[in-house]
């Protein structure tokens, strides 16, 4: 276990350079770049400014300084946002970014395996086709059209929830505990899409498992089918949903630039995309490695969960 | 059966439906009867998939009414028991009346309207540049600048779809051509080629496809090749366990004891016998690339205008909420329609044709 452990660890880091490198070739590639204007600039002011970002070097050099500055974790000044470093502004992004998600990544779980369990318990009742309807239903909706629904009814309709922003109600440093009004609308639209696989994941992983002799042992040994659903059978139904979190992460991940923009909230998403339109080289390579980083070391948690969930896994 | 190209199944005649026939005890070899109580831990999977155990469920009995066994093909017994599914079919009509509506649509308003119906047309007359309620003339109603939203909702339709195909079949030939070459060649390169999808698996994908989109000219083509590029890593997963499967069966080996080059194995007679699982998958994997281009246009990354796709319809839309709510609101639910009989489709596909799978 130890040795796997180890083993992964190792991995990741020449992962999160891989995938630096490859936002880097990216940016390199592409046409563009962050001092452009539309008038375009004087030639000696152009040059002024490569020199003093080094653009004048040739690529490996940049490529070289910019891997070594990343692995001391420098990522140096944003290009757009001058007077901050990327540092800064990861900072101060992150913890909106991380609570959204995270909350979005709970909701999910606790209403997926609900439900999953429940429609498993009951199959083929209305509970059980309700349920399932509504995950299809939750996996045909996008979020951005889910999101927009939400804002419709419930903030300029009943006027309930504000129809955007974030606050924060306790602040901590750049973190702290947020304010649920303003959490609620996209929490729920982000964790709408990945409540309902996992519920699915967890009803067929259920229905799997529920046949399975060692659960007709333990009812036959006169549990209480509280205790055979819980302490049996659960540990067995969730394996797919346990190898579904490492993925989900990545799509939670990808779902919060999507609902950070439809509720205007200041998280890590808008940052990333506005890094990507304006060029802005070290802020794009920030976010990206932190990104990577935090994937990675979450699908290693994982793998390590399902060796304690499942005892038939040896590393 | 098995060993037969997709080509010549198509040419098997089809039976009269008989109502006996169907009801009719099913019988079915054992191997198929073990593979419908199947265990779905990882190490089952793989020990199907290495001691071919699951072998893809070729023939089944049935009993006719001169009391004969007689088989019938895997295509025609899916398609027997996807015409039971009442979700699927309903799922498969939906489908099939978006598809036309969206490739006929267009055309047919511009004729009925002689051209002011069209996702492009912007009035000349000042007061009609404005967005309109839906109303008779206008059932979606009219967008900020007047252009009819039935002709851009079709529209976009064309190229929501387009995408989800296109790109579909991207991931499905870099998938099926991967997959199959690591099945076949096994050993060595195998793991190699399997480590590397394993790594591939574990990176944010999305975050690059974003980068690579904001970063370049948006296209089509690169949205096609991207979108492909970054969906075929299961369907190489699905192709190498069938081919490990099969790969050591006697028709192989027989291929092989004639010469055949390695290349026409796998193309010849390894691709054909993995298309039950490719073609579920694929069909999943449709909607979830519309899904994505949706939301990459929706960021302003995908379909550019005046061209309109579902996602960049509900962008549109999002932002005049407020005032205007038709505007998501017709695209949102067309789209959602969409996907929701796409998904209803491809979960009957997939407990019709290869009830093995794991219900994701």
């Amino acid at each position: 276990m130890l040795r796997f452990i180890i083993r992964r660890l190792l991995v990741i880091l020449p992962m999160v350079l891989l995938v630096i490198t490859i936002a880097y070739a990216l940016i390199k590639l592409a046409p563009g770049n962050f001092y452009a204007t539309e008038r375009g600039l004087p030639e000696a002011v152009e040059r002024n400014i490569r020199q003093k970002y080094g653009l004048d070097k040739s690529w490996y050099v940049q490529y070289g300084k910019t891997m070594w500055n990343i692995m001391r974790g420098d990522f140096g000044f944003s290009r757009k946002y001058q007077d901050q470093t990327v540092n800064e502004i990861l900072w101060q992004a992150a913890p909106v970014s991380a609570t959204l998600g995270l909350t979005a990544y709970l909701l999910a779980l606790t209403l997926g395996l609900t439900f999953g369990t429940l429609a498993a318990l009951r199959q083929n009742s209305a509970l059980d086709y309700g349920s399932m309807a509504a995950a299809m239903l939750g996996i045909s909706l996008p979020n951005f059209v889910l999101g927009p629904l939400l804002v419709l009814v419930f903030a300029l309709t009943l006027f309930w929830l504000p129809p955007a922003r974030w606050e924060w109600w306790v602040k901590i440093g750049s973190g702290g505990i947020p304010n649920p009004r303003f959490l609620l609308m996209p929490a729920v639209t982000l964790a709408a899409l990945y409540t309902a696989y996992i519920a699915r994941l967890t009803r067929s992983g259920m229905l799997e498992v529920l046949r399975k002799d060692y659960i007709r042992t333990a009812r036959a040994k006169g549990l209480s089918e509280r205790q055979v659903v819980i302490r049996h059978a659960l540990r067995g139904g969730i394996l797919p949903v346990v190898s579904f979190t490492g993925p989900a992460l990545a799509f939670i991940v990808a779902g919060t630039v999507v609902v950070e923009r439809v509720f205007a909230i200041p998280g890590l998403g808008n940052y990333f995309i506005n890094a990507a339109l304006n060029r802005d080289a070290p802020l794009l390579l920030g976010i990206t490695a932190f990104v990577a980083i935090l994937v990675l070391v979450f699908n290693l948690l994982v793998d390590i969960a399902y060796a304690f969930i499942d005892p038939r896994i040896r590393y | 059966m098995s060993q037969q190209p997709p080509s010549e199944i198509e040419k098997i005649p089809t039976r009269n439906p008989n109502e006996s026939l169907d009801k009719a005890p099913t019988l079915a070899p054992p191997s198929t009867v073990a593979a419908q109580q199947k265990i779905n831990t990882p190490e089952a999977i793989a020990a199907d998939q290495l001691y071919g155990t699951a072998p893809p469920s070729n023939e089944l009995w049935q009993e006719t009414a001169g009391g004969q066994l007689e088989g019938t093909s895997l295509w025609r017994d899916a398609w027997r028991r996807l015409k039971k599914n009442k979700f699927a079919m309903l799922g498969l009509i939906v489908t099939g009346i978006i598809i036309v509506a969206s490739l006929l649509g267009p055309t047919l308003l511009r004729i009925a309207t002689k051209g002011t119906h069209t996702y492009d047309f912007i009035p000349q007359q000042g007061e009609l540049v404005r967005a309109m309620p839906p109303s008779l003339n206008h059932p979606m109603g009219t967008d900020p600048q007047g252009r009819d939203m039935l002709a851009r909702v079709l529209y976009g339709g064309q190229i929501s779809l387009m995408v989800g195909l296109v790109s579909t079949f991207v991931s499905l030939l870099i998938g099926v051509a991967y997959g199959a070459t690591a099945g076949y060649l096994g050993g060595r390169v195998d793991n190699l080629m399997m480590r590397i999808v394993d790594v591939l698996f574990a990176i944010p994908y999305m975050m690059l496809v974003i980068v690579l989109l904001a970063l370049f000219e948006k296209s089509l083509v690169l949205l096609f090749a991207a979108l492909g590029a970054i969906s075929w890593l299961t369907m190489a997963r699905i192709v190498r366990g069938q081919v490990l499967s099969l790969k050591n069966q006697e028709f192989v080996e027989a291929a092989r004891s004639i010469g055949v080059p390695t290349w026409k194995i796998i193309l010849r007679h390894l691709v054909p016998n993995t298309l039950g699982p490719v073609i579920v998958y694929a069909t999943l994997t449709v909607p979830s690339v519309m899904l994505q281009e949706a939301f990459l246009s929706y960021l302003g990354l995908g379909v550019q205008a005046p061209r309109s796709s579902w996602g960049t319809l509900a962008a549109e839309g999002a932002q005049n909420i407020a005032i205007f709510p038709w505007l998501i609101i017709f695209p949102g639910i067309v789209m959602a329609l969409t996907l929701f009989s796409l998904n209803f489709v491809g979960d009957g596909l997939r407990d019709a044709l290869d009830p093995q799978m794991r219900k994701v």
